[in-house]
């Protein structure tokens, strides 16, 4: 039983940061119709910018979590001009082989700037144990579900109160008549990219510490963050932060009590399942989108 | 405008490759050599450490005055790890640049795909890396075209499980490996030889190759008690494991397949790796007089240094290019009898003192396996 | 009529090539040709019929390790291989098109990316059916005694690259009356306008799963020729940057023009041998050409001069 506990911690500390990079995922699929599949080079950009404030800036850790979120905030402008703006008026296939060839190319600008090799990110308090009961986790696995609910609460609060927030919402629900309330579409569009980006680079950085970055580490982040935001309904942020969290707890049980090399097929069957049979998510509402 | 420079390229592109190349190799030139290893993808890591070896090994060879009076050249061809790829590079060497022999590559696969093709045109190969059985299985016994310089995986896990029941006196082992061939090859070996030997099995399971999280798996293995935990994958994921042992406190001795040799894993498993152990072809400390000189003489060109990638690299060049000396003319048919044969008394830097270019009927050099230990973030051979 | 000839004259070039250069460029050729029959085949489900495919280097790989496993556990040759690894890849691609009658647009995108995934993941870890990571070595049955001839080792690539051509030839005249067919004209219906490709009374149900068993008949052809041709198979050889290569030589080609992918493969096999030592930039400058073509000429190559040549 006690073991059972910490199963569920492990879970919870893995599934955090899917729910981090799926929110920004679903925020940008619902809000501006666009597929991102270079999400997960958000991610492991993240990862080499947490590692070049520690190792190169010489920054502790909460500057160093500024900077990832600086960086990874231009890298979504530059994405939204890229995978947005230009494609504003065509079929959703042109974003889908665009943010294709995007993925493809940033990952292997970063294998030629960083090298194949796998680096890690040392910080400080990389070996501080905390103990909360029958559960045990170095601090820097508990920072990052810490880390995800103080970003998911801000997110929650920015787009529940302020004026950029309503329009984000506006935009999801109608685009044309958000227009003609007065949302500025190509703003909305700039800062939601900012946003998903920004919490896919956290998410790396703070993974960084616990596991390596590589140059193709963003596919299996992606390909789990797709599975989350299926799951948990195209476009819908609370959806996904559940299904983030469960698909964690699901994975760390099966590697504890099935196998361990069952644990990635596991979300890959529930997908294909899913998309077969529920295709709006099992959160998610049947909505004609054609 | 973009179509018209776009035509323009295209046309100038064919007009390239239709003209037949009618180049005959000088005899005053310098004597090309071909080499291919993955120098892009994944496998780059390890390829860009046996690159080292090679151009380490031309470079001296070169400050000698060349071989027959002549400079050499090496011509180095990236494989990606693709077998595609790997099979148009070696008709590009041996075609294009008439390389009388190739030393290369590093992935089992692309190897094996490769020297089909060049031993087809007879130009011998000699491994960059490459460690796996199949790529000198498939050699005609007696009459092999690719040849490694040190033992196959199959050795490597036999002499890996007698150093865990023997050496460290650790019978409970549990077994974690990755789903590639690699992994699956070695950890089989190692579960087959530990129960033979009188170890016991207790526990056994893999993962995909890149998976981060480890920590419930290593929990559960936790409350196995192991011995000795036996690791066969990748060096990257070998050090992700190591050190989530330690936070998750499965203290116990750890022991990796060869590919946890470089000191990129020192670096990344940190001090979680104090202890662990891993068969070696090559040390810089080694007892191999031939080697050690080997590695002060790499230590002071690269400030760095040999390991085994760059070690094995040396020998494969070496071996051709002293094959290649001793037939006295470029000729790939004569270089592959005097590889064969010819090399029982040439040293090699890998193994144990006195270990020769003495290959076997499949083109296999054997010697014991080193096992080398992580004490104080270095690599040990002391017994 | 002119494109008929000029089609003949290049077919015949290609045929003679063999006689004027070595070969280390009869193998580069040969690989041309390899995905040629790979970009036409995605052309006809993503460029005519508008479904979005990810999966071309899956059906790559079945072809190849239905070829290398009937090989090794029959004894058969290429020319029992070649139907045997279209139907087993376009089975597989009646699979792939069942969800998609219930998907559009980034959810089949995403499923087809996971049945890449899943191909990959099987073909490298069932070792010992497809020989796990280092794949499976066949025995050297090539097309020497169909000849007829006596031809020695090396000159056996000169015979399989005809072969090779031949039945690239084939599978693009196949293509190609496909893709004029009626069934052809239905694809196109069902890309520009699903719901009015229904109305009027079109069966979308057939158009699009034939789309796709076609496609991925001929990815697995090219697939049985590459397993021959390496004389084995490696699970990395179907990748999902193999898909990535054969979206990108199909979109800079021009989608659903039918002559732009074939002028996209030929650009972007030839493209890293010239590149020399750049070679490693090679899917770099795959990625950017990608997100430049898309952005500035979603039409293609093809697409725009046709454009041209029509004002």
């Amino acid at each position: 039983m006690d073991l059972f506990l910490q199963y569920i911690a492990n879970g919870v500390v893995i599934g955090s940061t899917y729910v981090l990079v799926a929110v920004g995922l679903t925020l940008i699929f619902g809000i501006l119709g666009v597929v991102n599949f270079a999400h997960g080079e958000f991610y492991m950009l993240g990862g080499y910018a947490g590692i070049m404030a520690v190792t190169v800036l010489g920054l502790p850790v909460l500057p160093a979590i500024g900077f990832v979120l600086a960086t990874s905030a231009i890298v979504g402008v530059a994405a939204e001009a890229i995978l947005h703006k230009p494609m504003k008026n065509r079929d959703a296939t042109s974003s889908i082989i665009s943010s294709f060839g995007l993925a493809v190319a940033l990952q292997n600008a970063a294998l030629i700037a960083f090298g194949p090799q796998p680096q890690r990110l040392q910080t400080s308090f990389s070996t501080i144990p905390v103990e909360i009961g029958p559960i045990f986790l170095p601090l820097q696995r508990l920072m990052i579900p810490i880390m995800m609910v103080v970003l998911i609460s801000v997110l929650y609060v920015v787009l529940r109160y302020t004026w950029t927030g309503r329009s984000l919402r506006a935009m999801a629900q109608h685009q044309t008549v958000a227009r003609l309330c007065g949302v500025q579409v190509e703003r909305v569009a700039v800062v939601t990219f900012m946003v998903g980006a920004a919490l896919a680079g956290v998410a790396g950085m703070l993974m960084s510490s616990v596991f390596l970055v590589y140059p193709i580490v963003g596919n299996m982040i992606a390909l789990k963050a797709f599975t989350v935001v299926i799951l948990g309904g195209m476009g819908n942020v609370a959806g996904a932060a559940v299904a983030g969290l469960v698909l964690g707890i699901v994975e760390s049980l099966t590697s504890a009590y099935i196998s361990n090399s069952m644990r990635d097929v596991v979300g890959f069957i529930v997908v294909i399942l899913v998309l077969l049979f529920r295709p709006q998510g099992l959160f998610g509402k049947a909505v004609d989108r054609s | 405008m973009t179509f018209f420079s776009r035509r323009h390229m295209l046309s100038i592109l064919g007009a390239t490759v239709a003209a037949p190349h009618i180049v005959r190799a000088q005899d005053t030139g310098p004597i090309k050599i071909g080499g291919m290893l993955p120098l892009s993808g994944a496998a780059s890591i390890e390829g860009r450490q046996i690159i080292l070896g090679l151009q380490f090994a031309v470079e001296e060879w070169n400050a000698r005055g060349g071989v027959l009076g002549r400079k050499i050249e090496l011509v180095m061809e990236d494989d990606e790890s693709n077998s595609t790829k790997g099979v148009t590079a070696v008709r590009r060497l041996i075609e294009r640049d008439k390389v009388p022999f190739i030393v290369g590559t590093y992935a089992s696969a692309v190897a094996a795909a490769a020297s089909k093709v060049s031993a087809e045109y007879k130009v011998p190969m000699l491994s960059g890396g490459s460690t796996g059985a199949i790529a000198t299985d498939q050699n005609t016994p007696g009459d092999p075209w690719f040849f490694r310089s040190w033992p196959d995986s199959n050795a490597q896990g036999e002499d890996t499980a007698r150093a865990i029941v023997d050496k460290f006196k650790k019978t409970k082992v549990a077994i974690i490996h990755d789903n590639t061939n690699y992994g699956v090859t070695l950890a089989e070996q190692v579960t087959r030889v530990v129960a033979s030997v009188g170890g016991s099995i207790v526990s056994k399971d893999s993962y995909n190759a890149g998976e981060q999280d480890f920590s419930s798996m290593l929990t559960k293995l936790r409350t196995l008690r192991p011995e000795a935990v036996y690791i066969g994958g990748w060096a990257g994921d070998g050090a992700n494991i190591v050190r989530q042992a330690a936070e998750v406190g499965l203290r116990t001795q750890f022991v990796g397949s060869g590919s946890m040799i470089s000191d990129d894993f020192i670096r990344l498993a940190g001090p979680a790796c104090e202890g662990f152990a891993v068969a070696s072809l090559y040390e810089a400390s080694t007892p191999n007089p031939v080697g050690r000189a080997f590695g002060e003489r790499f230590a002071k060109r690269h400030n760095q240094d040999a390991n085994t990638f760059s070690s094995l690299g040396f020998d494969s060049t070496s071996i051709g290019l002293e094959a290649l000396r001793r037939v006295g003319k470029p000729d790939s048919l004569e270089i592959q009898k005097m590889i064969k044969g010819g090399l029982k008394d040439f040293p090699i830097v890998q193994g144990p003192a006195g270990t020769t270019a003495a290959f076997d009927a499949k083109g296999s050099v054997n010697f014991p396996n080193f096992i080398a230990v992580i004490r104080n973030g270095k690599r040990r051979l002391d017994a | 009529m002119r494109n008929i000839s000029l089609s003949l004259a290049g077919i015949l070039l290609l045929a003679l090539l063999p006689f004027g250069v070595g070969g280390y460029e009869v193998n580069v050729a040969m690989v041309i040709l390899f995905y040629v029959i790979l970009a036409v085949g995605l052309d006809l489900v993503s460029g005519y019929c508008g479904q979005f495919s990810f999966a071309t280097g899956a059906f790559y790989g079945l072809g190849a390790y239905t070829a290398a496993i009937m090989n090794r556990d029959l004894g058969t040759s290429v020319f029992v291989n070649l139907p045997a690894g279209a139907l087993v890849a376009g089975l597989f691609g009646l699979l792939l098109g069942i969800p998609a009658l219930r998907l559009k647009g980034h959810f089949l995108a995403i499923v087809t990316i996971a049945f890449q995934t899943i191909v990959y993941l099987i073909i490298s870890q069932w070792t010992s059916f497809t020989g796990g990571q280092v794949g499976l070595t066949m025995a050297n049955v090539g097309p020497v005694t169909v000849f007829g001839v006596t031809l020695f080792e090396i000159a056996s690539l000169r015979a399989y690259y005809w072969l090779t051509l031949v039945m690239t030839v084939i599978c693009v005249f196949a293509a190609w009356r496909l893709a004029n067919s009626r069934l052809g004209r239905e694809w196109i219906a069902i890309r520009d306008d699903e719901t009015l490709a229904a109305a009027v009374g079109l069966d979308t149900t057939r158009g699009k799963l034939t789309a796709f068993v076609a496609s991925a008949a001929l990815a697995g052809i090219a697939g049985v020729l590459t397993a021959h041709s390496l004389r084995g198979v490696t699970p990395d050889d179907f990748t999902i940057w193999i898909s990535a290569t054969v979206v990108a030589m199909m979109v800079i080609g021009g989608r659903g023009t039918f002559i732009g992918p074939i002028i996209g493969a030929i650009f972007l096999v030839l493209m890293p041998e010239f590149l020399g030592r750049f070679a490693e930039y090679k899917m770099l400058i795959y990625g950017i050409l990608l997100v430049v073509a898309i952005t500035v000429m979603p039409e293609g190559v093809v697409g725009r001069l046709r454009q041209r040549s029509a004002r």
